[in-house]
């Protein structure tokens, strides 16, 4: 597992484009509109959003999906939990309750740290950034993922 | 002059906008435009003006700020009125409509959550519990030029792997709901599986922090979710 709750504060600061992107499509696609106003033009915006439409029902992911099956070496998974021993050397320290309440406490006061945020782009899925209010915390146990 | 519109917030709100920068190159200075009962956000709109990434920020970076200081409805981005004038007979109409919007929003943000899951891992659990995904598998293995077995394990493999991302993410949804005061999911993209913004209200924005991280905890290391937030309200207006 690996939780980032940021606030959207790095995005009003510049911060990963991580973040942008990932409420770039509320900014762009959701809000209020007012029927007499018009919009300016979001040429080059579309073309993500046609992107991401991409089928899953289709030949290629047929394909890929049937590459990856074959490539895919079942006793692999198997691994995880040595891998996972690494992570939980790190994680019983600074203790597994800590660091998901700096989650908790991260999404309850983020509103106060617009100011101070900043990611930087593609830590979201590796590593905690050093600001207070967001934490990315690894899974501690090493609970099975038939559970 | 056009004008450029950020938000609609109630007389209540202090509306200090001094300092704030608008979009364009450079920052077009903020004003507040009272539109009855309501005060409106608004800025000069630069000409030619696009979703650039620093306008697009600006806008975001404007909301946040009123948000802080009270409910807001945040416009989306973009919104060009042909004048000032306009921009307020425009508000006037739907003068009632907002003001109750704006009461319902009052104290609420919007968290957006996104949840993957590594392909392989999802695979696996595919062909762990698919007899016939396994079998075609194998024949695909032997036989690795054979297009139409390859697409048969595909075709197979996706549908299954579809059915389990249903699942999971109607799993998730069952636990971050009770938390939220509305929800609106949206197409999953780029690689999630679940892509669904919450309407939050701030008392509850422990216990639905708490709800994320525990479903994260539930799912294991194979799933990432990623929460950004709290945001305005842009789903709920």
């Amino acid at each position: 597992m690996s939780v980032v709750t940021q606030s959207s504060s790095s995005v009003s600061r510049g911060g990963g484009s991580g973040n942008l992107y990932d409420v770039l499509e509320l900014i762009l696609d959701r809000g209020l509109v007012i029927d007499a106003f018009v919009r300016v033009s979001l040429v080059g915006i579309e073309i993500l959003k046609v992107d991401a439409r991409i089928v899953v029902a289709s030949v290629d992911t047929y394909l890929r999906f049937a590459e990856a099956c074959n490539r895919l070496d079942l006793e692999a998974g198997r691994k995880a939990p040595s891998q996972l021993t690494d992570l939980v050397g790190e994680a019983t320290e600074s203790g597994a309750k800590g660091k998901s309440k700096g989650v908790l406490a991260g999404a309850a006061e983020a509103i106060s740290e617009t100011i101070h945020g900043g990611d930087r782009e593609g830590d979201e899925e590796k590593s905690s950034s050093g600001r207070s209010g967001s934490s990315s915390s690894r899974r501690t146990a090493s609970r099975r993922k038939e559970d | 002059m056009p004008t450029y519109v950020y938000g609609i917030a109630g007389k209540e709100h202090p509306l200090r906008v001094e300092g704030l920068k608008g979009v364009g190159e450079p920052a077009r200075e903020l004003r507040v435009l009272t539109s009855g009962q309501l005060g409106v956000v608004v800025s000069d709109a630069p000409e030619g003006l696009r979703a650039k990434r620093r306008d697009v920020m600006a806008h975001q970076g404007v909301l946040e700020h009123l948000l802080s200081e009270g409910p807001v409805l945040p416009m989306r981005f973009g919104l060009v009125a042909p004048d000032d004038e306009q921009t307020i007979a425009s508000v006037r109409e739907r003068e009632q409509q907002y003001t109750d919007r704006l009461a319902e929003l009052d104290g609420c943000r919007e968290y957006n959550v996104k949840v993957s899951r590594d392909e392989d891992d999802l695979l696996r659990q595919v062909l762990a519990e698919v007899p016939e995904a396994r079998r075609l598998n194998e024949l695909a293995r032997e036989r690795p030029g054979d297009r139409r077995l390859k697409m048969e394990l595909g075709e197979l493999a996706a549908q299954q792997a579809q059915a389990r991302q249903q699942k999971d993410a109607a799993r998730i949804m069952d636990a971050l709901t009770p938390a939220a005061v509305r929800t609106r999911e949206a197409p999953a993209t780029g690689g999630t599986f679940l892509n669904v913004s919450f309407l939050v209200d701030r008392k509850q924005a422990a216990a639905f922090a708490e709800a994320v991280h525990g479903e994260a905890e539930r799912c294991g290391d194979a799933y990432a979710f990623r929460t950004s937030g709290p945001l305005p309200p842009y789903s709920f207006v």
